[in-house]
């Protein structure tokens, strides 16, 4: 009697921490699925060239990060970022996604700033079969390999950028359509590729082409270009700039006086005040660039960001492309993970290939290597602000200034 | 007609690289420091020049001698507080010092300034002088004799003080120099202020011409030691002289095939260099000799 008590107590003893430690275990289980947060990592630009760049992304992603905790985080759990900093370098952008990867272990990760250094990072996704989402690095070289796991995150890739511009001048009456052109671009695997598809566009229309020439990023006095395209006499200027190129091109042809019918430049526009501060407000007046986000533009969740990025930096600043093309990245990463229920990242990759997303560039899809299918928007510079002309759906002016007023001095 | 506009443009670039480079020049000749930090000085510079810009209006040229005033100031402390403590390590060390500073200061301002451009805007900014067919771009004109005058006060300063004689002195010979009483870790952190100075005043002049931002520093420090291995590293005139050889050579780089301007520019240094090793106008040194 007393041995078979005794071995009931042990077995009721031994059921109990059992059922405690089971209870316990499974509490764990279930709080840690709520409680631990989704690490994502992201490698950027925060010093060196592209620091500017790169820092609008991480603000972008921040506003991201922000809202979402705010409403209940992904899959019930709260998104903690893991942002390094790749000194604007390709080999150190390597060694970024590699440690986060295969080292701090992150289930998802985001992409950098740039062309040049999404390139060397899609390498890595590839490899370590991760998904890429990348609000910047639409250079058609990324996906000459023919990734799976790349998936840029804008309307389209950087050829098709010139083709709202394109398409506008050669839908001017045949008696206003200029007749000729001048190219000039940084030797950068994104602008490159806009200014020589437009160039071909233009050529294919009949526009001749008189000046064209490629510059290496280092270059910083464009007197001699100004003069040597004024001398070309064109109706068109189109510069594939990143920014301080642009602004210095404008400033030569300023400073000479000639001024073109239009004048089409890739991202130095897009700067606002920076861009306007170095060549005037006034010279701005009648510049086309292709954007992909406006802050007027009613795509959902774009009033949120903008007044959340109000918030964290600064009332009344006009948040930057970059950062809005970061924010879209994430949502997409976000659309594919709630999608998916998980963080299984070929299952990801899958899903975005089949799926369309709404982001604030508006709804975003992609080819079977990532290629986004949409189409850029058409910016100008109007009254000392920026207004979308074309596509019409996107359009915050029906205005349209050409030909472009002559310099103010 | 466009020869003649293409070698302007090189002159006037010349001018402006000729201030800037000539204090990385006085730097090392006296100190046998690389001092890859003289980018950063200028950049930070430049941003001093814009902040005072933007919060007064004041003409930005007119506050040459206030930033290399504080610039000079810097240099002494820097040297004195940094450098004297690893220049007996060697070169390698100072270089390396030097690099690190020039990332702190890129931090600095990056976390001071934002990671955005700042461009000076002044009444000439977009303006240009015209001879006939010529354009002389007003900016890079007022800067080039900015430079001219500052490059001559400092040639003065060198060849008539007191201080220019014993710096030149222990340029030439550190040794011979002490044995005549001039105290090698003063005349040091001296150079060292004065090459800061030109940074100093480099940086008001490239804020008149240029849009400035924390990360351009890598830019300006490659071209100048460019510029002053081929001049000769450590000789001022070949600084100068080295400066208008390649701000030349950009100029019609740019203007004819700019694709390949870096490598005329580093081309020209690598040919000067296969025939006279020491630069154009650089001694020929003898580390066996004291």
């Amino acid at each position: 009697m007393n041995n078979s008590y005794k071995g009931l107590r042990k077995t009721a003893l031994v059921a109990a921490v059992t059922a405690l430690g089971l209870l316990i275990t499974g509490c764990g289980i279930g709080s840690s699925k709520n409680s631990d947060p989704l690490v994502i990592g992201i490698s950027l630009p925060l010093t060196g060239d592209f620091a500017q760049p790169g820092g609008a992304a991480k603000k972008g992603y921040e506003v991201w990060a922000s809202l979402v905790n705010e409403d209940g985080g992904v899959l019930g759990q709260q998104v903690e970022l893991n942002i390094l900093d790749d000194a604007s370098s390709a080999e150190q952008v390597v060694t970024d996604y590699n440690r986060l990867i295969n080292q701090d272990k992150v289930p998802l990760i985001l992409g950098t700033f740039s062309s040049l250094l999404n390139f060397p990072a899609s390498t890595v996704a590839e490899n370590n079969e991760m998904v890429l989402v990348a609000p910047a690095g639409g250079s058609p070289k990324i996906f000459e390999p023919m990734p799976k796991y790349y998936f840029f995150a804008q309307q389209a890739t950087a050829p098709r950028q010139a083709e709202p511009f394109v398409n506008y001048i050669l839908s001017l009456p045949e008696s206003e359509r200029p007749k000729t052109a001048a190219y000039a671009t940084m030797d950068d695997p994104f602008a490159g590729p806009v200014i020589a598809n437009m160039q071909a566009l233009f050529e294919a229309a009949g526009i001749k082409t008189v000046y064209s020439k490629v510059y290496p990023p280092e270059t910083t006095n464009f007197q001699p270009f100004a003069s040597a395209i004024a001398k070309a006499k064109p109706e068109i200027i189109a510069q594939g700039a990143v920014f301080e190129d642009g602004v210095n091109l404008a400033k030569g042809l300023i400073q000479i006086g000639y001024s073109p019918k239009a004048m089409f430049q890739t991202s130095a526009p897009s700067n606002g005040a920076q861009y306007s501060d170095a060549i005037g407000l006034a010279n701005t007046e009648g510049i086309f660039y292709a954007v992909s986000w406006s802050e007027k533009a009613p795509t959902p969740m774009n009033a949120e960001f903008v007044a959340r990025y109000q918030k964290l930096f600064g009332a009344g600043l006009v948040p930057e492309e970059d950062a809005a093309d970061a924010f879209a990245a994430a949502q997409v990463l976000q659309a594919a993970v709630e999608g998916t229920g998980g963080t299984d990242n070929p299952a990801l990759a899958d899903w975005l290939r089949a799926n369309e997303v709404q982001t604030i560039l508006g709804p975003l899809s992609w080819d079977e290597i990532g290629r986004p299918q949409g189409d850029f928007l058409l910016a100008q510079w109007q009254s000392g602000e920026v207004n979308i002309v074309a596509p019409d759906v996107a359009k915050t002016s029906n205005n349209l200034i050409f030909p472009k007023p002559a310099w103010t001095k | 007609m466009e020869i003649i506009q293409v070698l302007s443009y090189g002159i006037l670039l010349g001018g402006l690289y000729s201030l800037l480079s000539s204090g990385l020049a006085l730097i090392f000749g006296v100190l046998d420091i690389v001092n890859v930090a003289q980018g950063a000085f200028l950049v930070s510079g430049a941003f001093l020049t814009w902040q005072i810009w933007d919060l007064t209006g004041i003409e930005p040229i007119l506050l040459i001698p206030v930033v290399a005033l504080l610039w000079f100031g810097l240099g002494i402390i820097i040297y004195r507080t940094l450098f004297v403590r690893v220049a007996p390590q060697g070169p390698s060390m100072t270089v390396l010092l030097s690099f690190g500073l020039a990332l702190i200061i890129e931090g600095a301002l990056n976390l001071i300034f934002g990671n955005k451009f700042k461009s000076v805007q002044t009444s000439y900014s977009l303006q240009s002088y015209k001879l006939g067919e010529i354009n002389f771009p007003a900016p890079q004109v007022i800067a080039s004799l900015a430079a001219a005058v500052v490059l001559v006060l400092l040639y003065l300063y060198l060849m008539l003080s007191w201080a220019g004689r014993a710096l030149r002195a222990t340029a030439q010979n550190r040794d011979g120099a002490a044995l005549i009483g001039i105290s090698h870790r003063k005349i040091s952190s001296f150079a060292y202020g004065l090459g800061m100075a030109t940074a100093g005043a480099g940086g008001v002049l490239i804020s008149v011409s240029y849009p400035i931002y924390p990360a351009t520093h890598y830019e300006w420090i490659s071209k100048l030691l460019g510029i002053i291995v081929l001049g000769g590293m450590g000789s001022i005139p070949g600084a100068i002289i080295g400066s208008m050889l390649l701000g030349i050579v950009e100029a019609a780089g740019n203007t004819y095939a700019p694709q390949w301007t870096i490598l005329f520019f580093y081309g020209v240094i690598i040919l000067s260099l296969l025939f006279k090793p020491e630069g154009l106008l650089g001694a020929r040194s003898r580390k066996d000799s004291v």
